[in-house]
């Protein structure tokens, strides 16, 4: 079940396009969290271009599929990817963190339209895409609801909260995406409190868990339909790389914090378009 | 502030095996040399506040002296019930120190400021309040958190802030008239204290000067000292990087009026609102009136409109 080739080239390609706007925007900004969102764009673009169905001309299209960005730092790989879709314009990335700008380091869902859910602090997301299914489930519609979770962001009690709660109302329309890069803010997940086995838990929850390769995009297609299919809420644990794409700011705790500077800005664009 | 925090800590930590510091996943740059240093007396409790909060309560039962480092909101509001039950409610010796005081963060949005902290925290009993203005009042505020038994508050900004105070010896308890002055009080806390100092010295070339007050322990608040300082002026105005409600303004206006004694207040808050602005620190307080230009004016108003407050009476 792969993407035909031109699909492929095209997801590709547009991947390529969402990490260079990533890396403008965290150098024009000197604000933080590159690597967190390098992390994300391969299951960003995925959904965007091909799970999603939403009108990038009408967010509040009634039909559409809700996705919830959990981990609100991850601002930047979503703002890169809404404009890449066409949602917003790709002018307002300029305005990342501006003076007077209008997209903030976190989410806020009064600042441009396709931020479904405010969010900035960890453990909030799950929780909402649980009232937001069941809502949906109460006035029979078909609206699926997607959530994108940290690996670290699985340490907060309420994740698990809200993981006993979904399969109780039966939620088949909700999916879960853990961005697995085993880092975190100040270390490892694995190392610090660790959560494996990790695809276990959730089952043992009951709730269908699905492993993927997060930078692969037949890998994520295969997980995405086992769990459209499931009846079952569904959870894909995405493996992923921190810092994804450009070599010297994969899998560092460092480039969750560190500036991009011009320097690192140039030695990237290149080795993406090396690449 | 950050690097003085730990600094102190740890240079007081080198004979006292009872200083035990827990993180909720924040500190990176802040805890290396710690780590090392003491790698049985420090833990990172992940990406979960409220157990992080309930653990440092338990940590403290068994006669540990409990730091516990965190971006405040992570550190007060996702875990305030543990921090009410656990640590105030039982009186126990566990420190919060929070970082990113006010819109440090900015533009990160709201769910990295933290604008009503000290709203949050004046209501809890036993807590005690300290937000120091500069690295010298955050050494003393750490130097008297190992000595106090019980549970504190310690708002710490970031990185970066100037040395204000000269007295290294002080007594962090009691406000501190940092500029003399008459006519108009300025009373101030935390890292916004440097748009005052920087506000008093604009009026100073104007022949202005208003006295310029620094009230580094908010709760308990010395009653007797502060009513002695700003007795005789004729308005008081009140400098926070906090929402409107429930922070020093409010402290102070339950005082005064328990006591029956008239003031002139003008606060310089935020406002009552959440902030959506994309700005950084400077700019948002310079649009909300609360950096050195808004206080300037403000001062200047007051001068000029004797309507404006009246003298303070006395007890
Ligand atoms: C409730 C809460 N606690 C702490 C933080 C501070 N924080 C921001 S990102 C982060 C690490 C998150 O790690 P993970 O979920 O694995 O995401 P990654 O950046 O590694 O992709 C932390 C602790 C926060 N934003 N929210």
């Amino acid at each position: 079940m792969s993407l035909k080739t031109e699909q492929m080239v095209f997801a590709i390609h547009k991947a390529m396009s969402v990490r260079e706007k990533i890396l403008k925007m965290a150098n024009r900004s000197k604000g933080a969290h590159v690597g967190s969102c390098l992390s994300v764009v391969d299951i960003l673009t995925y959904l965007y271009f091909k799970e999603l169905r939403i009108r990038p001309e009408d967010t509040l299209w009634e039909d559409r599929d809700y996705f919830l960005m959990s981990k609100g730092h991850g601002a930047m790989a979503l703002y890169a990817v809404l404009a890449e879709r066409g949602v917003i314009d790709e002018k307002l990335l300029k305005g990342y963190m501006q003076e007077d700008g209008t997209l903030p380091a976190h989410l806020d869902r009064f600042s441009v339209p396709g931020i479904e859910v405010s969010a900035g602090a960890l453990g909030h997301g799950l929780s909402i895409a649980v009232g937001i299914a069941h809502g949906l489930k109460l006035r029979s519609k078909k609206n699926r609801v997607f959530v994108l979770m940290g690996d670290g962001e699985c340490q907060e009690g309420s994740v698990w909260e809200a993981a006993m709660l979904a399969p109780k109302l039966k939620l088949s329309n909700l999916t879960v995406i853990v961005d697995l890069n085993d880092l975190q803010g100040y270390g490892r997940p694995s190392e610090l409190v660790s959560f494996y086995p990790f695809a276990e838990k959730w089952k043992a929850f009951g709730w269908e868990a699905v492993e993927a390769d997060g930078h692969n995009f037949d890998s994520l297609r295969s997980a995405f339909t086992r769990a459209d299919r499931s009846s079952l809420p569904s959870v894909i644990i995405a493996k992923t790389v921190k810092g994804k794409g450009i070599s010297f700011m994969e899998d560092e705790l460092k480039w969750h914090y560190f500036i991009v500077t011009d320097e690192h800005l140039s030695a990237a664009l290149m080795e993406l378009k090396g690449a | 502030m950050r690097k003085t925090f730990i600094k102190t800590l740890s240079e007081i930590s080198r004979d006292n095996e009872d200083i035990y510091i827990v993180c909720g996943d924040a500190g990176f740059g802040v805890f290396e040399d710690f780590k090392k240093e003491k790698p049985d007396r420090f833990i990172n409790t992940g990406v979960a506040e409220a157990n992080m909060i309930g653990y440092s309560a338990g940590l403290a039962i068994t006669g540990f002296n409990v730091f516990v480092y965190n971006i405040i909101p992570f550190l007060l509001y996702r875990c305030y019930e543990q921090v009410r039950n656990d640590i105030c409610y039982q009186r126990l010796p566990v420190t919060l120190v929070g970082i990113g005081s006010g819109v440090t963060y900015a533009p990160a949005g709201m769910t990295h400021y933290s604008v009503e902290d000290i709203a949050l925290c004046r209501s809890l009993p036993n807590l005690s309040i300290i937000s120091p203005i500069d690295p010298i009042e955050t050494k003393a505020a750490i130097e008297y958190a190992v000595e106090y038994n019980g549970p504190l508050f310690i708002r710490l900004a970031k990185s970066g802030e100037l040395v204000i105070r000269k007295d290294e010896s002080m007594d962090i308890t009691v406000p501190h008239v940092i500029s003399e002055g008459e006519d108009v009080a300025i009373i101030s806390y935390g890292s916004i204290f440097s748009e005052a100092l920087h506000a008093v010295n604009i009026l100073k070339n104007e022949g202005i000067e208003p006295a310029l007050i620094s009230l580094p322990m908010i709760k308990p608040i010395n009653e007797e000292a502060i009513f002695d300082i700003i007795n005789g002026f004729r308005a008081v105005i009140i400098l926070e990087e906090h929402l409107r409600y429930g922070g020093l303004v409010s402290i102070l206006a339950d005082l005064f009026i328990e006591r029956g004694i008239g003031a002139r207040f003008i606060p310089l808050t935020l406002p009552d609102a959440f902030i959506h602005d994309v700005n950084r620190q400077a700019g948002m307080r310079r649009k909300y009136g609360i950096d050195a230009e808004g206080v300037a004016r403000t001062v200047r108003s007051v001068i000029t409109d004797k309507s404006q407050g009246y003298l303070l009476q006395n007890r």
